[in-house]
Parts: C-alpha cells; structure tokens; sequence
C-alpha cells in the first residue's frame, strides 16, 4: 500500500518534534486526525487556529524571532495565495525562516471547484531569493527532503499531492536540490516535476517497447534548481518536453528555457496549465481536461519524437 | 495645552525634511507612547543578552520617524544614522526595515502585519517560560484591516497576557470608515482595555496601574490621540498626512516647538 504523504507529514513532524523542542506546527482547520500524535508527543508546540490564515503566517515570523521552526500547514491556496503578502513581507522581506507545507495544491480537490485549486505557487514562491520549492512525488522524497531542510533559514515550501507518482525511488538517490535521472534514452528528454513522473514512466514504457526510447529526468526540488542534469541532457538529445501540475504562466518550464537557452538547435515543448479550471470530476478528469493524462502526454511526445 | 517631547518632534522634523520624505502627523501621534515605553517600560538589555529584552513592534510603520528619534535617544541608533534617513545606502527609511536597523522587531509599512506577528512572539515567549513582555502599537484605521482581528481573536484565544497593544486612537480613520465603540470591540474579542491620553505620561502611568495584568488575557489600551499633536496647523489637518513642510512652515514648526 503507498504511504500517503500527508501522513508522512504527521509521522515525519512526530519523529522529529520529539527529539527538536523547536519544531512547532501550526495548522489552520486541516489534517486534525494525523497530527495527534505530535499533539501528544510534543506538547504546547501544536496549534490547530482556525480560519484566519494571514494572521497564522504572521504568527510563525514571530515565533521564529524566539527561536523556533514553525511548520505551517494547510490547503495551498489558502496558504500560498491568500497570505502571499504575509509571506513576502514576513520571510522574502525579513529574511526569516518557515516551513511552509501544503496540500491541495493544483486540483487535488478536484471536486471542491475552482477556489480549491491552486497552480500559481511555483510562480509566486519562486520570486523569493531565500526559497526552496520542493515538490516530493512520494512519502519517502518527503521523509528525506523536510528532514534535511526544515531547519534552514529558508522559506521551506513543500508542496503535497495527493496523488503520489507510485515510482521506487531509491532513497540514497533522494537528495536535496538534485535531480534524478530515472531512464536513459537518446530520443528525447523528458522533465517530470512531483506527481508527473508516473505519466512520464508510463509514456517512457510505451515507447521503449515501440524502442524508440526518451530520457526521463525527475524533480522534485525545483528551487534549487539542478541545471546540469538538464544541460547534460538536452545537450545530447536537443528535444525538451516538461510536464508538470503548475501553471504555464511562469511554471517550472521557464527555469528549464532558462537554463539551456545557449544550448544551440533545441525543440522545446511544455504541458502544464493553460488558465482556470473550472471543472469539477474527478483528478484524473480534470488532467484530461487540461492535456495532463498519459494519452495526451503520449500524443505530444509522438509528434515530437516521430 | 502643554506638550510633551518637543525635542522628539524637532527631529522629527528635521530629518523628514531633510529626506523630503515621511509621515509628520502620524509620528507626532505616536512619539509620546513610544517614548514613555522606552523610557518607562521596554527593558533593553545588553547586545550579548538581547533575547531578554522586551519586545517593541511599530505595526503602523508608516509612524517610524519617532520609533528611529526614540531609538536615537536611547542610544540604540546613532546620530549618524538618523541623519541619513530617506538617503540612498541609509538603514532608515518611510518604513522600518528590521533586517537594516538592530532594535526594529519587524519590517512594517504594510498595515495589519505588526499585530499578529507580535501575537506569534508572545506565544513563543510563553512557550519558553520567558517573562519578556510584548508591547504592539497600532492605528486606528491599521484597525481596518482583518488581520487585526484575526491576531485580537488569536491573542485572547491564546490568553496572552504578556502582550499589551496600544491604539492610535487619533480618528483620522473615522473620516474614512467609521470604526466605532473600539473599546467595546476590543473587550469583545476577550481583550482587557481601558482608555488612556497617549500624550500624557501621568494618564499612561494610570492606565498602566487599573489596566494591570491578568492571568490569561491580553490587554491594550486605547489612547485617545490627536494626530499631527504639537504643531497648531498640523493638528487633526488631513492635508498633512504625508505632506513635507516649506521654508515658512518649518519657521512656524520650529517655532511652536521651541516655545
């Protein structure tokens, strides 16, 4: 059975709340269940406050001016738009520290409509300098990366899907700020940010057994960004596709452009989210509404690689 | 009517001027709370033990001007710095930035922020064990903004009676949106508050002394202020809100505060 990574969350902040008195969670009206045994564990350190999330943003700066990790969690919109000044002004501005964890992020809540939905943040949080944008695709790239990281004077952003990529990850390869390449091909190569890495294995399936075969590289750290696997890459192949859950508008493709754009002779190509989804159905409706399914992503790479 | 720290609003005058930039009514508004603090209240220790200070947060920054002078007296600031405010490469600017100035608790401008980060200090402090006090100071049209009351909710929810606000209660935003029964509104949210001349030490001492700690609430305390207070044509004068005095109004300015 895979491990959910919200519940790695609770497990993850539970493990290390008891042996760090420092770690403190806040959480606005989310995840009651799963954190009770940090509640437990960790007395006076969790607060459930309710429904007035600027003010819990705030909040964290001060408690971190006495010295603690404040962990924040809540549903992405409510925590990354909402307080979107509270957190440039608190940690961009003042330089300070947070762990900021979201769930809810694109449309996981698929059916709760358009005010659940969330797939700026990459954007808005990769304006900040002092940032670390991690997107775990799995429980365990969780359990490593908040490990790592939490205590860094960062604004710690860790972005939860409820829809885990199911792809074995060896844990030795899961490391902060670096990506993996998880298939070698020659065809094309292909970026998967977080979730999107299981539509990437199973597009790389279909075409290896036609043996044409694309390169797939994985991100789950996506500020710091590691560039040299993607040059290395795209040097070779000269054929970028990325997919991922954010918006085009300033998404994960623009670092990529970025990143390679003295390369000579490349085709690129991207997949992600074109404007509001105001749908609702289930996620994997909604992905092939917005070209994110295995079918779409299998057209794109055809007419690519043909 | 006698006036208070005429001397702080002299400098204050003098460096906005001198930067042609700045808020004069709002920090003449607030110079005499800030400075009985500092003067009275805020234990300021040494720089290697300065996580046992009580702590200072100027939620309306806009009022800056005599959070830097009060600083100055103190000796936190020096003259050189202050001197420098507005100018390109200064630690001091139109709005605090803590990141710049050692003793400045947060970077304020946006309004609405100071509070509930002061809300999250005081916790911590709790958490800790610590007897640090925590001092905030907002306007009265920051009272506008619905993270304050978000923070006042969190605050009593939270029973933080090592925090204690001060309201800018100079009216300026009643001619905007009216915000009424602020001492009413207060105590609602499960707060002690008591109402106070935040131009005169003797009605700030006896406010200290009915408005006394309690074991689970926060307090504040209203002060009935005049905005612009010091300077006859600045007074409760919306034209001056962020407006920079000529060569004739800074003699009249000077004037009236070296009487």
């Amino acid at each position: 059975m895979i491990k959910k990574l919200r519940q790695q969350f609770a497990d993850s902040v539970t493990d290390i709340g008891k042996k760090d008195k420092n770690l403190i969670v806040l959480v606005s009206d989310i995840s009651h269940e799963i954190l009770k045994p940090f509640a437990k564990a960790c007395p006076g350190r969790y607060y459930n406050l309710g429904i007035c999330e600027q003010a819990i943003v705030n909040m964290a700066a001060g408690l971190k001016k006495v010295g603690f990790y404040p962990v924040l969690h809540t549903i992405a919109p409510f925590l990354i738009e909402r307080c979107y000044e509270q957190i440039k002004l608190d940690f961009g501005y003042q330089n300070l520290g947070v762990n900021l964890v979201s769930v809810g992020g694109t449309y996981d809540y698929s059916k709760l409509g358009c005010s659940h939905h969330c797939y700026s943040d990459f954007a808005l949080m990769n304006q900040f300098s002092n940032c670390n944008i991690i997107v775990p695709g799995s429980a365990l790239e969780f359990k490593i990366l908040f490990k790592s990281i939490y205590k860094k004077n960062k604004i710690n952003y860790f972005r939860l899907t409820e829809n885990p990529h199911q792809v074995l990850i060896k844990s030795t390869d899961i490391r902060f700020g670096r990506g993996i390449k998880i298939k070698k091909g020659n065809s094309l190569t292909l970026v998967a940010v977080g979730s999107k890495l299981k539509e990437a294995i199973q597009a790389y399936n279909y075409f290896a057994s036609k043996k044409k075969y694309i390169e797939v590289l994985y991100y789950h750290t996506l500020k710091p960004f590691d560039k040299d696997l993607l040059r290395s890459s795209v040097k070779k192949n000269k054929r970028l596709l990325v997919i991922e859950e954010f918006s085009k508008k300033g998404g994960f493709f623009s670092e990529c452009l970025n990143a390679t754009k003295d390369i000579k002779n490349v085709f690129y190509e991207n997949i992600g989210i074109d404007s509001f989804v105001q749908d609702y159905g289930t996620y994997d409706q909604l992905n092939s509404r917005t070209g994110l399914d295995l079918d779409s992503l299998k057209k794109k790479i055809f007419k690519i690689i043909k | 009517m006698s006036v208070l720290n005429k001397d702080l609003r002299q400098r204050i005058v003098d460096i906005i001027i001198n930067s042609k930039e700045g808020h004069i009514p709002s920090a003449f508004s607030v110079v005499d709370i800030i400075n009985y603090l500092y003067e009275k209240k805020i234990k300021l220790p040494k720089k290697n033990n300065w996580n046992k200070r009580d702590y200072f947060f100027l939620s309306k920054g806009h009022g800056c001007a005599a959070l830097y002078v009060v600083l100055n007296k103190f000796k936190i600031l020096s003259d050189k710095d202050l001197n420098s405010y507005g100018n390109f490469g200064s630690k001091l600017g139109g709005h605090p930035d803590m990141t710049k100035i050692f003793g400045v608790e947060a970077s304020t401008g946006s309004l609405g922020h100071g509070l509930p980060t002061a809300v999250g200090v005081a916790l911590g402090l709790k958490i800790k064990n610590n007897n640090n006090k925590v001092y905030c100071l907002i306007g009265d049209g920051e009272c506008h903004e619905g993270s304050i009351w978000e923070a006042a909710n969190l605050a009593s929810n939270l029973h933080l009676n090592n925090l204690i606000c001060f309201l800018d209660w100079n009216k300026s935003a009643q001619k905007l949106l009216k915000i009424e029964n602020l001492k009413k509104k207060w105590e609602a949210f499960g707060w002690k508050s008591s109402i106070a001349d935040g131009h005169s030490e003797k009605s700030l001492d006896k406010c200290f002394i009915k408005n006394k700690e309690t074991t689970d609430r926060p307090r504040i305390i209203i002060c009935k202020n005049i905005k612009g207070k010091g300077v006859s044509f600045i007074e409760d004068n919306p034209v001056w809100h962020h407006k920079i005095p000529n060569n004739e109004e800074y003699k009249i300015i000077k004037k009236e505060l070296t009487l």
